[in-house]
C-alpha cells in the first residue's frame, strides 16, 4: 500500500499534474473518495523510477479483446471503446486520469466545479493545449465532442441525465443536468466523453478516414493502422506536457494468446503485454518481466434470472447459494489469487463491502434441503466464452450436483449470449458486474436494474436505491445506499458473487509507467496505462 | 481444345462455383447468432441503438434482399464497404492480399523444397536409414497440428536462437531479408505439415514408377542409377504431386487463418478471423470471392502444368 502511495506522489510529482482542483464543490464529489481503492490487492514488484526521453515501445494487446479495434478509433463510432483505452489513451490524452488510490488526476482538464444545487458541472479546460493538427483544444471542441458522444450508440457512452451542454468562455464547459448525479466526474473514468477528437480533423476527413487515422491532443499520433493488427505511433511535438511523452515511437501489436505473448516478448523486440489472463504463466513472465498484478473491480456473478422458473422460487436461489463454495474454485482453479467478495464491489473499487450481513455461504446440506423444498431444481447455466469461464462453469456443474441439481452449462459467444438475454429464457448467466464506481460505466444496475435487458431481477426497491445512491453527493450516504443494496441482495438470493479475476501487466524490465509497472486502479476492462509517462530507465 | 479454350472453359465454370461460395458464405453468416450491428456496438448497447445501426447498414432488410445488393454492386466491380472501418472492401483486400500470398507461396516452396529430394532420395532405398528416419519425420509432421508447430518454432527459432521474430511482418520495402525473416517461421508452420504429407506421396510414386519397365530399360542401358531416378522415375511421379498441391491450396488458405493470428500477420487470414466475429460480411464475401477464384485459378494452372510435364498430353488433341 505504501509502494503504491509513494508511486503516486511520485508520478503527480514528475508530471506536475494536480489532483482534484478548486471551487466551491471541486473535488469533493465521488472521484475524491477512495474507499476501499488501492487496497488488498497482491502486487509484484512495482517500476516507478523516473524514464529516459527516446526509445521505441512495442505493446502487445490480445487479439479479440484489447487487440481488436474493428469500428476504428473513433471514441463516438468504436464499439469496443473501453477494451481500446490504450489506443485512445495515446491518441487523445484524457481530461481525467484515475490516480492510484482513486483520486481524480487532471490531465487535459485542470479541474471541475459543481454548482451547490448539483445540476451543473463546469469543466475546466487546460489553456494553450492545441489538437496534433494545429486547432485549438477549447471549450468549443470539448462540447461538440460531449455533444456527440452522448448521441452517439455506443456502449461506453455516459448515462448522465443531461439537459444541455454549453460553454463558458475559451475553457469552460458546462454539464447542465436534470438531476444531480454524483458519478459524474468518474464516468469520465470509464466513458468515452474522455477522449476529444479534433472537430476540424473530424470534419475534414470524414467519420470513414478519421476513424482510422484520428486526431487528437495526446501524447501520440497515428503513423499507421491496420485495423485490428497493428497500430503505429509516434510522439507528439506539440503535447503540453513539456518533457513529455518519453517515448519516441509506441506500436501496439495484437497477438493471438497469453502463451503467444510469452514467447514474443522472450524473443525481444517488444516490452510490453497488456492483461495477460492465464496465472499458471504469470511465473514464467516473472522469471524475465515486470509482472504488475492489476487488480479487477468487477467481481463474477452467478445472474439468475428470477422472472422465470426454476429462479422465480427463492428455494431454487438459496440451493444455489448453499451449493455454491467459492472459496474451493478460488482455491483449486486460481490458487487463491482473488479475493472472494459477497457482494457487486471489489477491494480495488469504490464503496467496497467485504462481508455482506446474511450472505449464504457455502453448506451442502442446506442445499440440498433447498432443492428439496423447491420441488427439485434443473438449470442451464451459461456464460461468454473466455479463459476463465468454462473452467468455472465446470465447477459449479460438480457442486450444484451434488446438491441434487441437474445442471447443464455451455459457453457461448458473446452475440449468442446476448441474444439470449434479449430473448429472456435463460435461467442463469456467469457473467462480471460492477465498475470502479458502482454507478458509471457497465455498473450495478447493467445486471440488477429492472430496465436493462441483461439484467435477471426486476426489483422497485433495488431500483430505488440504485437510483438514491446516484443522485446524492454525500459519499457516507452512497456507501450506506450500496451496502443496504447488497444486503437486499443478499436477503432475497438475487445472485451469488465469485471474485473479480485479475489480470497482470507485463512490461521489460527496463520500462516503468504508471499502470503498467505501477498499480494503478481498474477503470473499466483494466486500469489506464498513462502512456505519456511511459519510458525505458536505462538500466 | 487449345489451352486457351480449356482455360476459359474452366474460367466459365467457374462462375457457378464463385457465386455458390459466396451464397453459401452469406448464408453461413446469416446463421451465426447475433447481428453486425450488435456487433460492431458492443454488449451494452441498448436494443434501439442496434436497430438503428441496422437499419443504417441496411441489414433490416430481408435476406434474399440484403444478397441481392451485394451481387449487383459485385458484378459492378464494387465490393462495397467494411461495416465496421468504412473502408472499401477492395482497399482491405489490397492491402492485406500480399501478405497471404507472399506467405502461401513461401509456405509452397518451403513444403516442395521438403517433398522433392527427400521423396526421391527416400526411394532411392526403400527401408534404408535414410527412408526410416525421414518416415519417422514426416508422420510426426503430419501428426503434429499447425498451431502447436508455430508455438515449437517461435520457441526455438525465435526465443532459443533468436534467428527469427516472433511477431509481425516486415514488408519488402523495409528489405527483402528482414521480409522473408519475418514469414520463415509462418511459413513453416503452414509448409512442414504439407510438405511432409507431399513427401509421403511422392515416395510411393517414385517407387511405382521405379518398378515401370521404362526403368528396367533404362537401367538395362547402362544409365546411373541416380540419373534414372532424377531424370525419368521423379519427374514422371510428378503428376499426383501436382493434383494435391492444387486441392491443397484451399487448406492452406484455411491454415493461414490460424497462422496469421499466431503470428501477428495482418493478411487476408487474420482479417477473415476479424470479420466472422464482427459480422462483417462485404469484408467476409470479399475474400470468400478471392479465395474461390483463387483455388479455381490455381487447379486451372495445374491441368495447364500437366501438359508441360507430359508432352503426350494436348489440350488441342482430342485423342488425349
Amino acid at each position: 500500500m505504501a509502494a503504491v502511495l509513494l508511486s503516486a506522489a511520485a508520478v503527480a510529482a514528475c508530471s506536475g499534474k494536480a489532483t482534484g482542483s478548486g471551487g466551491a464543490a471541486a473535488g469533493t464529489t465521488a472521484g475524491g473518495t477512495s474507499t476501499g481503492a488501492g487496497a488488498s490487492a497482491t502486487v509484484g514488484p512495482q517500476n516507478s523510477a523516473t524514464p529516459q526521453p527516446g526509445g521505441s515501445f512495442t505493446m502487445l494487446e490480445e487479439t479479440g479483446l484489447t487487440g481488436a479495434w474493428p469500428t476504428g478509433l473513433d471514441p463516438a463510432t468504436d464499439g469496443n471503446g473501453s477494451a481500446n483505452q490504450s489506443y485512445l489513451d495515446a491518441i487523445y490524452g484524457n481530461l481525467f486520469e484515475l490516480g492510484a488510490n482513486g483520486q481524480t488526476i487532471d490531465d487535459l482538464a485542470t479541474g471541475y466545479t459543481i454548482t451547490p444545487d448539483a445540476k451543473t458541472v463546469a469543466i475546466h479546460l487546460r489553456p494553450g493545449v492545441t489538437f496534433s493538427d494545429g486547432t485549438p483544444f477549447n471549450a468549443a471542441a470539448v462540447a461538440f465532442n460531449f455533444k456527440r458522444d452522448i448521441a452517439s450508440a455506443v456502449g461506453d457512452k455516459p448515462n448522465w441525465p443531461v439537459s444541455s451542454i454549453t460553454t463558458s468562455g475559451n475553457y469552460d464547459v458546462l454539464i447542465h443536468l436534470t438531476q444531480p448525479y454524483a458519478p459524474i466526474i468518474n464516468t469520465f473514468h470509464d466513458s468515452n466523453v474522455n477522449w476529444i477528437v479534433s472537430p476540424t480533423a473530424l470534419q475534414k476527413m470524414g467519420e470513414n478516414a478519421f476513424k482510422l487515422a484520428p486526431v487528437g491532443a495526446g501524447p501520440f499520433t497515428v503513423v499507421s493502422d491496420t485495423v485490428s493488427s497493428e497500430l503505429a505511433l509516434k510522439k507528439n511535438p506539440h503535447y503540453w506536457a513539456p518533457g513529455e511523452p518519453y517515448l519516441n515511437s509506441l506500436t501496439f501489436k495484437s497477438v493471438a494468446s497469453d502463451e503467444a505473448a510469452l514467447e514474443t516478448m522472450q524473443a525481444g523486440g517488444v516490452q510490453g503485454y497488456e492483461g495477460m489472463q492465464t496465472p499458471q504463466l504469470a511465473s514464467a513472465f516473472g522469471q524475465q518481466f515486470n509482472v504488475l498484478d492489476v487488480p479487477s473491480t468487477s467481481p463474477y456473478v452467478i445472474q439468475l434470472n428470477t422472472a422465470i422458473a426454476p429462479f422465480n422460487n427463492l428455494n431454487a436461489r438459496e440451493a444455489v447459494y448453499y451449493a455454491t463454495d467459492v472459496n474451493l474454485i478460488d482455491q483449486r482453479l486460481f490458487g487463491n489469487l482473488h479475493p472472494v467478495t459477497e457482494g457487486f464491489t471489489a477491494p480495488n473499487g469504490l464503496f467496497y463491502e467485504q462481508d455482506v450481513p446474511g450472505y449464504r455461504t457455502y453448506d451442502l446440506a442446506k442445499a440440498k434441503a433447498a432443492v428439496k423444498a423447491a420441488g427439485g431444481v434443473t438449470v442451464d447455466l451459461m456464460a461468454t466464452q473466455s479463459s476463465v469461464t468454462q473452467t468455472v462453469l465446470e465447477a459449479l456443474q460438480t457442486m450444484w450436483q451434488a446438491a441434487g441439481m441437474t445442471v447443464n452449462i455451455h459457453v457461448d459467444q458473446l452475440a449468442n449470449v446476448i441474444q439470449q438475454f434479449q430473448g429472456n429464457k435463460w435461467q442463469a448467466s456467469l457473467q462480471t458486474a460492477g465498475a470502479f464506481d458502482p454507478a458509471a460505466g457497465l455498473g450495478v444496475n447493467f445486471r440488477f436494474g429492472s430496465k436493462s435487458v441483461f439484467s435477471g431481477v426486476h426489483d422497485p426497491k433495488l431500483d430505488t436505491l440504485f437510483a438514491a445512491a446516484t443522485s446524492t453527493l454525500d459519499t457516507a450516504k452512497r456507501q450506506q445506499l450500496y451496502d443496504q443494496a447488497a444486503a437486499y441482495i443478499s436477503q432475497n438470493a438475487y445472485a451469488p458473487f465469485l471474485f473479480p479475476v485479475n489480470g497482470w501487466n507485463i512490461a521489460a524490465k527496463n520500462v516503468t509507467g504508471p499502470g503498467l509497472t505501477t498499480l494503478l486502479p481498474a477503470s473499466a476492462v483494466r486500469p489506464e496505462i498513462l502512456w505519456a509517462q511511459v519510458g525505458f530507465t536505462g538500466q | 481444345m487449345t489451352v486457351y479454350r480449356l482455360a476459359a472453359r474452366r474460367l466459365l465454370t467457374a462462375i457457378p462455383v464463385v457465386w455458390g461460395v459466396t451464397f453459401l458464405g452469406f448464408t453461413v453468416l446469416n446463421l451465426l447468432p447475433g447481428d453486425a450491428a450488435q456487433a460492431l456496438l458492443g454488449a451494452d448497447a441498448t436494443p434501439s441503438e442496434v436497430a438503428a445501426l441496422s437499419k443504417q447498414l441496411h441489414l433490416d432488410q430481408p435476406f434474399f434482399a440484403r444478397y441481392g445488393n451485394w451481387l449487383a454492386s459485385a458484378l459492378s466491380g464494387h465490393l462495397g464497404n467494411s461495416l465496421g472501418s468504412g473502408q472499401p472492401v477492395t482497399t482491405i483486400l489490397a492491402q492485406r492480399l500480399p501478405v497471404t500470398f507472399e506467405l502461401l507461396l513461401y509456405a509452397f516452396i518451403i513444403s516442395l523444397l521438403i517433398a522433392i529430394p527427400v521423396a526421391t532420395l527416400a526411394a532411392r532405398r526403400p527401408g534404408g536409414v535414410f527412408d526410416s528416419i525421414t518416415t519417422f519425420i514426416a508422420l510426426v509432421g503430419l501428426s503434429i497440428a499447425p498451431y502447436i508447430l508455430a508455438l515449437l518454432l517461435i520457441l526455438f527459432f525465435a526465443v532459443d536462437l533468436s534467428l527469427f521474430p516472433a511477431l509481425g511482418w516486415t514488408p519488402v520495402s523495409g528489405g527483402l531479408g528482414a521480409n522473408l525473416r519475418s514469414l520463415t517461421l509462418p511459413a513453416l508452420s503452414l509448409g512442414f505439415p504439407i510438405g511432409c504429407f507431399y513427401t509421403r506421396l511422392l515416395r510411393a510414386d517414385v517407387l511405382e514408377q521405379l518398378d515401370e519397365d521404362y526403368v528396367v530399360t533404362a537401367h538395362a542401358k547402362g544409365l546411373p542409377g541416380w540419373r534414372v531416378l532424377l531424370r525419368h522415375a521423379t519427374p514422371n511421379s510428378m503428376f499426383g504431386l501436382i493434383t494435391v498441391v492444387a486441392l491443397n491450396v484451399g487448406t492452406l488458405l484455411g491454415g493461414t487463418v490460424i497462422v496469421e493470428q499466431i503470428f501477428g500477420l495482418p493478411g487476408i487470414g487474420e482479417e477473415l478471423f476479424q470479420a466472422i466475429q464482427t459480422r462483417d460480411f462485404p469484408v467476409l464475401e470479399g475474400i470468400v470471392v478471392v479465395f474461390a477464384v483463387l483455388v479455381v485459378v490455381i487447379g486451372l494452372l495445374a491441368d495447364l502444368l500437366y501438359a508441360v510435364l507430359d508432352p503426350r498430353i494436348r489440350y488441342d488433341n482430342p485423342g488425349q
